[in-house]
């Protein structure tokens, strides 16, 4: 009685780990909600204005400033001073 | 970035201007250039407002992922390259020496 009373509790002890552990990864998981936003070949490709330094002025460059001229490689790195 | 450089001559050649981009100070971006020789503009998106909206910011670094992207006279996006697909530019360089994109 004592056994069988046990072994049923062990059970649901297992099934409720199972459905935890199952449950589990899904949450921990999550995918960069940024990738979906990333436009996509043939978009038009968002405008910007930024600056860099020249070594004396703070330089501002535009996209858009090279409509119609220019091919534009736009290279996002992570950092600077880290790779090439 | 050095990639990049290394093939500057060949993107000049096809009318393609580089710009590198990062979350960087202007001032880190231009030391940073310096010390690996680079010469096209190392832009600096102080705050990220651009990396952004590309879609390609990285809430655990604080930072922009690498990407490249070739972007056509027309202003529309001709190809990509991420993460690490984007440390080697000669698809992009290829792109650019296609007959029909020297225009």
């Amino acid at each position: 009685m004592r056994n069988k009373l046990s072994n049923g509790l062990a059970a649901s002890l297992l099934a409720g780990m199972l459905v935890f552990a199952s449950a589990a990864p899904a949450g921990a998981q999550s995918t960069p909600a940024s990738a979906s936003s990333m436009p996509k070949v043939g978009d038009v490709a968002p405008d910007f204005a930024l600056n860099y330094f020249d070594g004396n002025d703070l330089k501002p460059v535009s996209l858009s400033q090279y409509r119609g001229k220019k091919n534009v490689v736009v290279a996002f790195f992570v950092f600077a001073f880290t790779g090439g | 970035m050095k990639a990049l450089q290394q093939d500057l001559k060949r993107l000049d050649a096809t009318d393609t201007q580089v710009l590198g981009v990062s979350m960087d100070s202007a001032f880190a971006n231009k030391a940073f250039a310096d010390q690996i020789g680079v010469t096209f503009p190392l832009l600096s998106d102080w705050g990220g407002d651009v990396t952004r909206k590309y879609g390609i910011y990285v809430d655990k670094y604080k930072a922009a992922r690498r990407v490249n992207f070739l972007i056509g006279k027309d202003g529309k996006i001709l190809e990509e390259q991420v993460d690490r697909d984007a440390i080697d530019p000669t698809k992009i360089v290829d792109t650019c020496e296609r007959p029909k994109l020297k225009n």
